[in-house]
């Protein structure tokens, strides 16, 4: 039997569908790959190797049955891993936390039932920094996730499992979710493309929420094909999450266009690291080749951008935060005999070191005497960002910028430095602070380290996005998959 | 200056437990951010508005009622009498 | 004798504002989430969902009814509506709180309630009066705790049901306009008509209206009253919480601003155990929750829902049907009897006779042995004991009109029907045929009704209300052909003889 690792979710639906080979064979393999690499990249908080199988049984026999085409799913046997903070019933959901250590939902987040419904196999839990906070996924209760390209490496965070697991395939594609890049950097990191939608394009009900006017979940795969076959099962409007946008999400296609007039966000180059700005200037004259129209330009309010998102992000996950009593979920504990505040504080504590240093960060933002300091002009950044932004969409179709200022560096490297962490999310956090979509694509390599572009589309325009990423992704031709 | 006392004032409002030497740390690293964020000062309040999504009331939720299927309070670990279990309120 | 005065003034000085808790119990579904809004009598955590009960990864829906609802209220107390409205969270940690956080609204940085400065006129004690309203704003009901024997402080745990979690509440807050706790009350009277009119809360419901106060007499700090169960209670927790103030002045001991409890079982107001200030509260805006576009199609919907008014309800009595000031005043006080009057009237249309009856006759069985806990409760059990309809009132009205009847009849005649239900025409051509008023034969019928009803007849020695029990038995036998007043007396003058 031929290795089935490899294929993208393209092939892997044509594969089932057709009878080239069962849902049940692709998934065994899945199961073996991880089985056998999972000790090194440690991409899964969860495995779900039962659950993955009878749901590639189930598909195999509506094959069989000749059931029509959409009883069958469009993501018919793809093996899809899911970021540990998005609900799945049954199945537990932690957020990498001792806080939810023990938790199972009682229901499935939007897009896990949307996933379900296309046929898409859910092969287990993946791997993020607790509650999502951090740029690494070393803050996780389960241990970091290892880069597949060089296992001394960070994979990038907050979605570091989803990234690294499409990468080392373990899985066929995954989902993520992006609060200030937590699906761009880990993809930009494992060398994969990941989505950031519209916000209120995608559902974010049983997304646990750590900043909720900033996140959005996405999908991460081996290409730009794959990421759009994902959000044409998961993106559009639901009943479930009163922010999701009505208009009905269309179909999003692959073809490549040219002529695109895009535009280098020139203060998102500066001063980042040489391998990178380099490698990002080669993919402008990728595009330049291939009849578009690039030029440098700029957007002054980005200085404000990142102090904008810290403010922002912490004040909302301060709040979201709370909840974690130990009451009504939680891990083991007698609530016997204590006062209720010490209860709270003491169970409280079991928070990580990151969580708790954004939580009282958050707090101390949203105070009535800072409010007006730091939260309400924070809240006015995103008017004045969005506003450039408007003007800069007349003139273009696309921005592009790096996605991370660095390369992937060895674990500990930013760990005790608070501030060194946020700053390398620089470049990232403009699309959560506006709402508009942006992609990661795998743009070359430095010391065999990987390097991502990021393309910006203006609100809604994913199709654009799409059209862009394709016409790079088949130009520039960027290695994927590593050697493990 | 973020001095410890302030940390543990902010301790208290978020309900977390901290030790003498997460206060001493946190008040330096949290210094640190704030000083990052105090970039923000520059900006004039006054012209902008900040952006809101906005709907129309029959755009939100129709009063229906549809009551959830399942326990949802299954994962609660200290229960009686089919009440959730909470420390004392003195 | 200068200090005499300036005590004088201070006691003198009373500002009252009141913050009314109102469930929108009318509502099919809670304020976030498509729970039953109804949540009583339900067994514990079984009236909950993900969204109320705070489930990491839910999101609130809000109820676009609940919104029409608070639109109403507005309207009715006079307020602004603006065009747009926005949820704040206010951040505190509370065992009753899923979220650790409620979800409410907030005029601080920018209005965004569903109503702003309105105001309500009442009768003052011996004037015209108004209080200005500050603002109308939708939140949430929080759970209910509840402790082993009651008891809070000997019990080790506490047990949380959330069945009332996520109940939408209206809270209305005036601005400190009352000077006396009777004004309160009759201002809280002529809300509760309000709401009631307007058929979005029904006030008879145990906890659908609360209300907390704050004070200040004179120079002195403002002290908050929370925990009052009852409109009813308000009154008396605020002449408990004057006299206090005033014997602490008295004996010159500062009063402190601070938050105290009604205490609704010893009658007192006691201090309350430190929490959140307000500048601790973290407010900010919601962000799961759209702001919602209200505009002029929100308010001339508004309008044409509004129903009638109190107040245009009783201009109405009196133009129409020609009815005094004070007994409109009375009817449309409570809705329900306002309802009966015009029902009743309705079947026959004789107003002024009908309003007496209601007012003079009628009204008093409502009040009887209600004086001292006359709450809304106890008056609606009252009322859902009268077998009396509009229909009874009216025939009752045609009666004495066509001289068919004294009075006095009619008064007798109420008197029984009030407890059997019987038309009253029915019980004029039974007395009118064959009345028994001989006294061998009543008694002869009373032995033998005392025989088959022994256990009535100790209960009625016990509580001569369940003699009129004896009464309709004894009506049954003669097949109503007793006179119901010597009877009566026959009946209770059986009953304090020996066995």
């Amino acid at each position: 039997m031929v290795n089935l690792c490899s294929l993208t979710a393209e092939q892997v639906v044509e594969g089932v569908k057709n009878n080239h080979f069962s849902a049940v064979e692709y998934i065994s393999q899945i199961l073996e790959r991880i089985e056998k690499i999972e000790s090194q990249i440690n991409a899964f908080t969860i495995v779900d190797a039962n659950g993955a199988l009878k749901k590639a049984l189930s598909i195999d026999k509506k094959i069989r049955d000749g059931e029509d085409e959409k009883k069958i799913g469009s993501l018919a046997g793809v093996a899809v891993g899911i970021k540990d903070n998005i609900c799945t019933k049954g199945l537990k959901t932690t957020c990498a936390s001792k806080i939810l250590e023990d938790y199972v939902s009682p229901y499935d987040a939007t897009v896990v039932k949307k996933l379900k419904e296309s046929g898409a196999i859910i092969v287990g839990k993946l791997n993020l920094d607790e509650f999502a906070m951090g740029s690494t996924t070393e803050f996780s209760r389960y241990g970091a996730t290892h880069n597949p390209w060089n296992i001394n490496y960070v994979a990038g965070g907050s979605s570091g499992g989803s990234a690294a697991s499409v990468a080392a395939l373990e899985c066929t594609v995954s989902i993520g979710s992006d609060t200030g890049g937590s699906v761009r950097c880990p993809a930009s990191f494992c060398s994969v493309v990941g989505l950031k939608p519209t916000y209120g394009r995608v559902s974010r009900f049983g997304l646990i929420s750590y900043a909720n006017s900033l996140e959005q979940i996405g999908p991460m795969g081996k290409t730009v094909a794959d990421t759009v076959m994902v959000m044409n099962s998961i993106a559009g409007m639901d009943d479930n999450d009163q922010t999701t946008l009505n208009n009905g999400a269309p179909k999003y296609t692959t073809q490549s266009k040219r002529n695109i007039r895009i535009g280098l966000v020139k203060e998102l180059v500066e001063g980042i690291e040489p391998e990178v700005s380099k490698c990002i200037y080669s993919a402008m004259d990728v595009f330049s080749k291939s009849d578009c129209k690039c030029e440098e330009t700029s957007m002054k309010s980005v200085e404000f951008a990142l102090a904008s998102y810290y403010t922002i992000a912490m004040a909302e996950a301060s709040s979201n935060l709370a909840r974690y009593d130990n009451i009504r979920y939680g891990f083991e504990s007698n609530p016997d005999s204590y006062e209720w505040n010490a209860y709270f504080a003491k169970i409280r504590s079991n928070f990580g070191e990151e969580v708790k240093r954004r939580i009282i960060t958050g707090t101390y933002v949203l105070s009535s005497e800072y409010y007006g300091k730091y939260y309400l002009k924070a809240q006015k950044v995103r008017t004045m960002l969005k506003q450039e932004l408007s003007a800069l969409y007349k003139i273009y179709d696309i921005l592009i910028a790096p996605t991370m200022p660095v390369l992937p560096f060895k674990f500990g490297e930013k760990i005790d430095d608070p501030l060194k962490m946020y700053m390398i999310d620089i470049d990232t956090v403009v699309a959560n602070l506006t709402g508009i979509p942006a992609i990661s694509v795998p743009a070359g390599f430095s010391k065999g380290l990987p390097i991502g572009l990021q393309i910006m589309a203006d609100e809604l325009q994913e199709q654009t996005l799409f059209e862009t990423a394709s016409l790079f992704e088949s130009t520039a031709n960027v290695q994927r998959s590593p050697k493990l | 200056m973020i001095s410890n006392d302030e940390i543990k004032h902010l301790g208290w409002l978020s309900r977390l437990e901290l030790t003498d030497e997460e206060i001493v740390r946190y008040a330096l690293q949290i210094e640190e951010v704030i000083k990052y964020l105090n970039k923000l000062d520059s900006i004039s309040l006054s012209e902008v508005e900040p952006v809101r999504l906005k709907k129309k009331i029959s755009e939100l939720r129709k009063d229906d009622v549809k009551p959830f299927e399942g326990d949802v309070l299954e994962v609660a670990k200290n229960r009686k009498n089919g009440y959730v279990k909470g420390p004392r309120m003195v | 004798m200068f200090r005499g005065v300036q005590n004088y003034n201070m006691i003198d000085g009373i500002k009252i504002g009141l913050e009314i808790h109102c469930q929108l119990t009318s509502l099919q579904t809670k304020l976030f989430c498509s729970c039953h809004c109804d949540y009583h009598g339900k067994l514990p955590n079984t009236n909950v969902c993900p969204v109320c009960s705070g489930l990491p990864g839910t999101l609130p829906l809000l109820n676009q009814k609940a919104l029409e609802y608070a639109g109403l209220i507005s309207l009715a107390l006079d307020c602004k509506i603006p065009n747009e409205t926005t949820f704040y969270r206010k951040n505190y940690f509370y065992l009753d709180l899923p979220k650790n956080f409620q979800l409410t609204q907030y005029n601080v940085y920018g209005i965004t309630s569903i109503g702003i400065d309105g105001k309500l006129e009442y009768d003052g004690i011996d004037e015209e009066k108004h209080a200005r309203i500050r603002r109308v704003q939708l939140e949430e009901d929080p759970g209910r705790l509840v402790y082993e024997n009651n008891d809070m402080d000997s019990s080790f745990y506490t047990l949380i049901d959330y069945n009332r979690a996520g109940v939408p509440l209206v809270e209305v807050v005036t601005e400190p306009d009352f000077t006396t706790p009777k004004d309160v009350r009759i201002f809280l009277n002529k809300f509760t008509s309000i709401v009631e009119h307007l058929e979005i809360c029904d006030t008879k419901l145990e906890g659908s209206v609360r209300c907390d106060a704050n004070i200040s007499i004179g120079e002195g700090k403002r002290i908050e009253i929370k925990n009052v169960g009852s409109f009813r209670e308000v009154e008396k927790a605020l002449s408990y919480e004057i006299t206090r103030q005033k014997t602490m002045s008295t004996h010159e001991i500062e009063i402190k601003a601070e938050t105290r409890h009604w205490d609704d079982t010893r009658k007192i107001t006691k201090q309350s155990r430190v929490k959140e200030e307000e500048q601790d509260y973290r407010y900010f805006q919601e962000p799961d929750i759209p702001t919602v576009i209200l505009g002029n199609e929100f308010l001339s919907s508004l309008k044409t829902k509004m129903p009638e008014l109190p107040n245009d309800r009783k201009n109405r009595f009196i133009s129409d049907y020609k009815l005094s000031e004070h007994v409109s005043q009375v009817l449309i006080d409570n809705k329900w009897l306002a309802d009966f009057f015009e029902s009743a009237v309705k079947i026959y249309s004789s107003p002024k006779e009908i309003a007496n009856w209601i007012v003079s006759d009628l009204m008093g069985f409502i009040d009887e042995n209600n004086h001292h806990h006359n709450s809304q409760a106890s008056m609606e059990e009252k009322r859902s004991e009268l077998k009396v309809e509009a229909r009874h009132i009216a025939e009752l009205a045609r009666l004495v009109d066509q001289s068919n009847i004294s009075r006095n009849t009619a008064k007798m005649i109420l008197n029984q029907i009030i407890t059997t239900g019987e038309m009253p025409s029915q019980v004029v051509e039974r007395t009118n045929s064959s009345k028994i008023d001989d006294k061998g034969l009543l008694s002869e019928a009373i032995e033998s009704v005392f025989r088959s009803e022994k256990s009535a007849v100790s209960d009625a020695r016990l509580n001569s209300k369940a003699a009129n029990f004896l009464l309709g038995k004894l009506m049954q036998l003669t097949k109503g052909r007793a006179d119901p007043k010597i009877a009566l007396d026959l009946i209770k003058k059986k009953l304090i003889e020996p066995d």
